[in-house]
């Protein structure tokens, strides 16, 4: 692990990329002490420009927008977290069944899987937000139909290349249990993997999560930056400021994301790590 | 000469010279001679569905219907029907005869005569089935007689003084009856290709792009139109149409087919014009439903509270970018024109409003909890556009203030209307109205008791019900003398005001944004709604 670590910190990239993150972990930590109440108040006059009594400027309605940028990351890294959660869950108990039992069971399921794969993702996430209309829960079922598929087939892959391994076929050959073979000696062997891909999972989440807001389809009652660019675009050509921070927000944090997963997929992929 | 017959003889006079002699006066006082020909690009938004103008109403199809249909009366700037199809007419003393003598020497596009039987078959068979305004403005009509090619008559049941209001092309246009009869009417092919008698002919729509309209070389109006072609452009992205406009690509957008938000810039464009002229006749009104059905909102004091609590000066500057004016009440100031508007009602608009909320929710027996909440409330967020979610933002915000804690739904339209209109799953909706051209259309939608119908969208669904409201809208839409008729609407504006079964925020205001050189393009109190027979383009 210590090599690991070390060899994560010779990765400059991934390491301006952690150090984003940690610094919107703090941002979203500090958000009650620096904008205490709710962002959504109108605290000034419409359409102040960045610089002033408020730092990045007021939206159409009078709304700071640091504050909604604030809390906006909060709502991206809620959503961001528990969606990629949820469905490296979801995606490891449906790949981790086909993968160890085969058969029918592994056919079945990985039809599912490559159905929910073949529908374009944002479309299906756009599908599912306007059948159980627009919350913050409904959009963590949305994001979690278009990403656990990818989690399930490379968990499949995982468990079938690791069956025929020696120490697994010994471990059934000594009568140990399904369970046990499952979750002391495949799964951990699969946590490397999943952990790089969950984290390119995280930064996709978020973008459909502002995607969805954009296009109204947001929970209305919680910040978010995709809710913010939607209520600036109208005045994008005379008050940029509105888009343009929550855009950057976005723009940073998913770079960050995609920064740390590759730094991580590097040091925890054993092909990568040989090289 | 009596004084009667001096005047009959006058309004004759004027009613005979007013199609070309003062419109044509108007015109030549403001700009130099009119030049013939060119092409006049105007941005229609969003583009229609149909062109079948007599089924449906929808703001974007008239802009292109009315160039192709016309009515039996255009209007004037005080709102007064002037000869168009119908070169004059009389109504008798009891108001329930309206005698038209109809132009002679007008076809239709098709080359068909345009006569008394094309009236009667347009009021009857089409109008009346299947606009969707007929089963208030058309309630009273039982039928048109044709005692000669020339004549036609409508015969009431009672008397119907706002249907003089409605005869435009745009309200209740004339179509040609060889067209239609025996056929589907709503299946007819000229549902998407019409044939009408206006200045310009429909000759092509291409879907998702535009339509064209080429001048009427036949039109009846001697001289008229001055446009060789019109092209209605359909730009579905609203910073495109703005750019349209800006590089002088497209010449005309009515019907704020420009975003609010973009017209301050467009104001101090030196190749762009904007005007507020030609909606005086398309009041509408946003406003917030309080479903009456609610324990606490069926309660007047409640309701008032909400109307106290809403500062409609900030919907106005943040959400309708200045546009429109605070509204008062039930009526949109656009009837101030017909006498029919007051603002002698209760006034929510207060410098001490919010103590009057405070005060008027603690006596409903709605007292704040510990943590400063009365009561929580749902608010359905209108799905057609940016804007109603800003709007809804801020009246969450607004009602904070008074200890109501509001949630934001945003659904999709159809999940929006039928929660509202058909389940009457709400606490709070904000819906925008359109008044139509009387009072008799807005208000008997929204408050007469009879229009609480499941299912049906737009019409009376906070469940207001007075028997004196529906007793006065009743003598309203009858009464004959305007003085009358003026006391009624203006006591119901009063007791609407007084019971707040909804509130009203403001009264829009669409926008135009024109081209300099397209000249006259808004002659009249319809605006964009009507033909574009007299706009011409200079250079």
């Amino acid at each position: 692990m210590r090599t690991g670590l070390a060899r994560f910190a010779r990765n400059r990239l991934a390491l301006a990329g952690a150090a984003v993150l940690l610094g919107l972990v703090a941002l979203v930590a500090l958000t009650p002490l620096l904008y205490p109440g709710d962002p959504f108040r109108l605290v000034g006059p419409a359409l102040q420009p960045p610089g002033g009594p408020f730092l990045l400027g007021t939206d159409t309605l009078g709304r700071d927008v640091g504050a909604e940028i604030a809390y906006g990351a909060r709502t991206s890294l809620i959503i961001g977290l528990s969606a990629t959660g949820a469905a490296i869950l979801f995606g490891t108990l449906i790949g981790g069944l086909a993968g160890y039992y085969r058969g029918s069971v592994e056919v079945a399921l990985m039809r599912i899987t490559e159905f929910f794969q073949t529908i374009p993702a944002f479309v299906l996430a756009i599908l599912i937000v306007a059948i159980l209309s627009p919350s913050l829960f409904s959009e963590v079922v949305a994001i979690v139909a278009v990403s656990w598929p990818g989690i399930a087939r490379l968990v499949r892959g995982e468990f079938v290349a690791l069956g025929s391994r020696e120490f697994v076929l010994a471990c059934d050959g000594l009568g140990a249990g399904d369970a046990r073979i499952v979750f002391r000696h495949m799964l951990p062997n699969c946590t490397a993997a999943i952990i790089a891909v969950g984290t390119l999972l995280i930064g996709t989440a978020i973008l459909i999560e502002a995607g969805l807001a954009f296009l109204g389809l947001g929970d209305p009652n919680v910040m978010s930056w995709g809710l913010i660019i939607s209520s600036g675009r109208a005045v994008l050509r005379s008050a940029w400021w509105i888009c343009t921070f929550p855009g950057l927000a976005i723009l940073l944090t998913v770079l960050a994301i995609n920064l740390v997963g590759d730094g991580l997929n590097e040091v925890l992929n054993p092909r990568l790590r040989e090289r | 000469m009596s004084r009667t017959s001096d005047v009959t003889n006058l309004s004759r006079r004027t009613v005979l010279a007013l199609p070309l002699g003062l419109a044509a006066a108007a015109s030549g006082a403001r700009a130099a001679e009119p030049k013939r020909g060119g092409t006049m690009v105007m941005i229609v938004h969003p583009e229609p569905s149909t062109l079948a103008h007599y089924a449906v109403s929808a703001g974007n199809i008239p802009p292109i219907a009315t160039q192709v249909y016309e009515g039996l009366c255009t209007y004037d700037w005080d709102q007064n029907p002037q000869p168009n199809l119908a070169k004059s007419w009389e109504v008798e003393p009891d108001g329930k005869t309206i005698t038209f003598k109809l132009q002679d020497g007008v076809t239709f596009h098709n080359g068909k005569p345009f006569t008394s039987a094309d009236v009667q078959y347009s009021f009857m068979e089409i109008l009346k089935k299947y606009n969707p305004i007929a089963p208030v403005m058309l309630a009273e009509l039982v039928a048109v007689d044709t005692p000669d090619p020339m004549t036609a008559i409508l015969r009431l049941a009672n008397p119907a003084p706002y249907l003089m209001k409605a005869l435009s092309g745009r309200d209740l246009p004339i179509l040609c009856r060889s067209v239609f009869e025996g056929t589907d009417v709503l299946q007819n092919p000229s549902a998407n290709k019409p044939i009408g008698t206006g200045p310009f002919k429909f000759t092509s729509w291409e879907r998702g792009q535009f339509v064209r309209l080429d001048r009427n070389e036949t039109y009846w109006k001697p001289g008229l139109p001055y446009l060789n072609r019109i092209v209605a452009r359909f730009i579905p992205d609203a910073a495109t149409r703005s750019a349209a406009m800006e590089a002088g690509e497209a010449h005309f957008a009515g019907y704020s087919a420009v975003n609010y938000a973009d017209l301050a810039r467009m104001k101090t464009n030196p190749i762009l014009d904007l005007t507020t002229k030609g909606y005086e006749m398309t009041p509408a009104q946003s406003v917030l439903e309080l479903n009456g059905r609610h324990p606490q909102l069926q309660k007047k004091e409640v309701r008032q509270a909400i109307a106290y609590a809403i500062d409609r000066k900030v919907i106005l500057k943040d959400v309708m970018f200045g546009y429109g004016l605070p509204a008062t009440g039930p009526l949109s100031r656009k009837f101030k024109t017909a006498g029919l508007y007051t603002d002698d009602v209760r006034q929510y608009d207060v410098p001490d409003r919010l103590d009057i909320a405070n005060k008027l929710l603690d006596e409903a027996g709605a007292p704040r909890g510990a943590d400063g909440t009365r009561f929580a409330l749902h608010l359905e967020v209108n799905s057609f556009g940016e804007q109603w979610l800003r709007q809804a933002e801020y009246l969450k915000q607004a009602l904070a203030g008074v200890g109501i804690a509001v949630t934001l739904r945003s659904e999709d339209t159809a999940t929006w209307l039928r929660r509202v209109y058909t389940n009457y799953d709400y606490d709070l909706n904000e819906p925008f109205l359109s008044q139509g051209v009387d009072p008799v259309y807005g208000l008997n939608k929204q408050f007469l008791t009879s229009q609480i119908r499941k299912g049906v969208t737009f019409v009376n669904d906070t469940f207001y019900s007075n028997p004196e409201v529906d007793r006065m809208l009743g003598e309203g839409a009858r009464e004959l003398d305007a003085e009358k008729r003026a006391a009624l609407y203006k006591k119901v504006q009063q007791v609407l005001a007084e019971d707040s079964p909804m509130i009203w925020l403001i009264d829009v205001q669409y926008v135009s944004v024109s081209n300099r050189r397209l000249k006259d393009h808004t002659t009249g109190p319809l605006g964009t709604q009507q033909a574009f027979e007299r706009a011409w383009m200079d250079k």
